[in-house]
Parts: C-alpha cells; sequence; structure tokens
C-alpha cells in the first residue's frame, strides 16, 4: 500500500491536490442546491465530502507514514478537518516537514492556540493551525504538555510563532525552550497568573484603584458587591450522546444521576 | 521576486544535492521514497525540457521560481531530516486518555 501510494503521489507531484481545488465548484452548486429547497430536502445542512475526506485521509496516512517516530494518530473531522497527533518531541521536525516537503507546503502558521483540560495528565494541548496556499488547505497539529514541561519553540520554522508562543506562555503558563523573547504580551506588566487557566477566576485576584493619598494606582485583593453565585445549568437533554460510555449514568432535570435501567435476563423474569 | 536567470542550472543543482542528501537516509524510509520519487519526476522534466514556459507547466506548481524555491526548501528538509531520523519507530506514546474527547 505504501509503495502504490508513493506511486500515486510523486507521479505528478500533486495529483492527490488537484482534485481538491477542482471540487470547490460542484461543492458550491450542490450546496446551492440544496438551499433552494425545491424538493422539501434538508436545506442547512452541508452535503456530506467524501472526495474530499477520503482525500485528506491518504494525505494524512502519508504524514504518519514519513513520520513514524513523532505521529501518534491522524484523525478526520466531521468538518473534513485534518488533524496529526504528535509527541511533544517532534514540534520542530513536523512542522518543519509539513512546511519544506513538496507534497505539503504549508507555508503560513496561521496561529498556535492552547487548550486546558485540569483533568487531564498533560493539562495543556497545543494546536498549531497551518494553511497551504499551493494547496488550498489547512491542517492541525496537536501536541501536549503540562506546566513544567517546555515545549521546543518553533520560531526557527515560523518567524510567526513568536508572538503567538508569547500569548500562550502569558495566558497559560507554557514554556517554551529556545525562544528568542518570551516575555508577558497581554497582561499588565506587574500581572501575577496566568488568565485562561481554568483554574484562575473569572474576577481575576487583585483589582486596581486610584489612590488619593498615594497619588497613584494600587492594587488591593478584588472585592464584588455580590457574592459570587454559582448555578448548577444541567441540561435536560444529554450531551454528546454519541460519547455515551457504557457504565456511565444519564441525569434527570435536577442533576440528580439515574443508575442505568438493569439488563432484563429473560430467565428471571420468567421466575 | 527576482526573474531566474539559469533555473536550469539552479534546478539541476539543487536536485542533485537533494539526492545526495537523501541517500544519507535508510533504503526503506518511506519519506526517501516518496521524495526520491517526486525528485526524479521533476529532474527528468528539467532535463528533457528546455523552454521554461512549458517546463512551468509540466510541473504543474506555479512559476519556475516558486520551484526553485521549494526546491531549497526541500534540500533544507532532506538534510535535517538525517539528524532528527524521523523513520524510527515512535518515540514516546501519549499518557492513558490524553486524547480522549469529550
Amino acid at each position: 500500500m505504501a509503495a502504490s501510494l508513493g506511486r500515486l503521489l510523486h507521479s505528478s507531484g500533486n495529483l492527490l491536490r488537484n482534485g481538491a481545488r477542482l471540487k470547490c465548484q460542484p461543492l458550491h452548486t450542490a450546496a446551492r442546491a440544496l438551499c433552494s429547497n425545491t424538493s422539501g430536502g434538508l436545506t442547512t445542512i452541508r452535503p456530506k465530502d467524501e472526495v474530499m475526506k477520503n482525500q485528506l485521509t491518504v494525505f494524512g496516512e502519508y504524514v504518519a507514514e514519513c513520520l513514524p517516530k513523532y505521529v501518534q494518530t491522524v484523525q478526520v473531522t466531521a468538518q473534513n478537518e485534518l488533524e496529526v497527533l504528535i509527541a511533544p518531541e517532534g514540534v520542530v521536525p513536523v512542522l518543519s516537514f509539513l512546511k519544506d516537503h513538496h507534497n505539503a507546503q504549508f507555508g503560513s502558521l496561521a496561529d498556535i492556540a492552547c487548550v486546558d483540560i485540569p483533568t487531564k495528565p498533560y493539562r495543556f494541548e497545543l494546536v498549531y493551525i497551518l494553511m497551504s496556499l499551493t494547496y488550498n488547505s489547512r491542517i492541525r497539529v496537536r501536541t501536549y504538555t503540562d506546566e513544567i514541561t517546555p515545549v521546543e519553540s518553533c520560531y526557527s520554522v515560523f518567524k510567526a510563532a513568536d508572538w503567538y508562543e508569547r500569548e500562550a506562555w502569558d495566558m497559560y503558563g507554557v514554556y517554551f525552550s529556545n525562544h528568542p523573547d518570551l516575555r508577558r504580551i497581554l497582561t499588565d506588566y506587574g500581572f501575577e497568573g496566568h488568565p485562561f487557566r481554568k483554574d484562575f477566576p473569572l474576577s481575576g485576584y487583585v483589582e486596581i484603584r486610584y489612590d488619593n493619598e498615594l497619588k497613584r494606582i494600587v492594587q488591593e485583593p478584588v472585592e464584588l458587591a455580590q457574592e459570587f453565585r454559582k448555578f448548577d445549568i444541567s441540561s435536560t437533554w444529554e450531551t454528546f450522546p454519541a460519547h455515551r460510555q457504557g457504565s456511565k449514568p444519564l441525569m434527570d432535570t435536577q442533576g440528580r444521576g439515574h443508575e442505568a435501567p438493569p439488563e432484563e435476563t429473560p430467565a428471571e423474569e420468567k421466575k | 521576486m527576482a526573474v531566474a536567470k539559469d533555473p536550469h542550472l539552479a534546478l539541476r543543482v539543487l536536485y542533485t544535492k537533494t539526492l545526495a542528501a537523501l541517500e544519507k537516509l535508510p533504503k526503506d524510509a518511506a519519506y526517501r521514497q516518496h521524495t526520491e520519487g517526486i525528485i526524479n519526476d521533476r529532474f527528468d522534466l528539467v532535463k528533457t525540457v528546455p523552454n521554461v514556459a512549458e517546463l512551468e507547466q509540466k510541473i504543474n506548481c506555479g512559476q519556475i521560481e516558486q520551484v526553485i524555491i521549494q526546491a531549497e526548501a526541500e534540500l533544507s528538509l532532506a538534510r535535517k531530516m538525517a539528524d532528527w531520523k524521523a523513520w524510527e519507530p515512535l518515540v514516546s506514546e501519549a499518557p492513558e486518555g490524553q486524547w480522549k474527547w469529550p
């Protein structure tokens, strides 16, 4: 399969992507036809593009094949978005590959996002979003880290990473090694803490006011006029029905859990 | 971007250097096989097609100056790949539940 894939991809260098560019036109007409609702079909559902999905899957497998040392998984989302999940040691190699290789050419770093999920073993998830102008496609590269493990900076690959990584450091506390100038970028000069973390409160810890006696701004612990009210906003409907775990109980409107209905065995019933 | 003075020569030099850099990778590395295929195809086109406009058409990847930039990028990548040894098996697995969503 690998050999045939190679032949397919390097026969013209961009046989893989030509179809993607051509596909743009039929997609518009198909969407317009659906939106007109002539025959009472679904109007606002995006038509499933199997061709695009197949192309993305093929390219994802190609990337995984070329970089087996770092790529842990590759997935294509329902919206036809390719995601490459890598080990944190491989940030610079994978991004260099995606930028320089002929079949990839993702020359533009659109964003470096960070996701904080405190329950996970490595709580921060770094998301690099790359764009290819020659092939008109996007790709996401995801890694993980925690508060103390540094990640290699990709400033050597993409100069745009300079400020994106400064933002990730300032807001989350993700440390980047070999970064030219890692300092705060959005928070105030003496600000302590990393605001976008899930354990940082919405109001913050300090508030500032102008003190007439001292004739300058002072920072004092924040005082809210009303004490913080937490509402238990649990929806009446089950969220994420596709990700239901077998033993997980379903909730009712008051947020009380029900046990899963006991499995009925015919033998016991008859008794 | 300045017009390339002698694109055929530039591409010939870059492609030979890239193929030499790829020789350092193991023969069964997927990256080496795919890249050698691409480079050899383009190299053949560069050797057989003397006219620049026709060469651009045949390669079908933008202007010849862009093709030269791509070749330079691939050369630097091939050299770095030898250091990283990216063909080895996975260096570290994700911990349990790291990629679970939601």
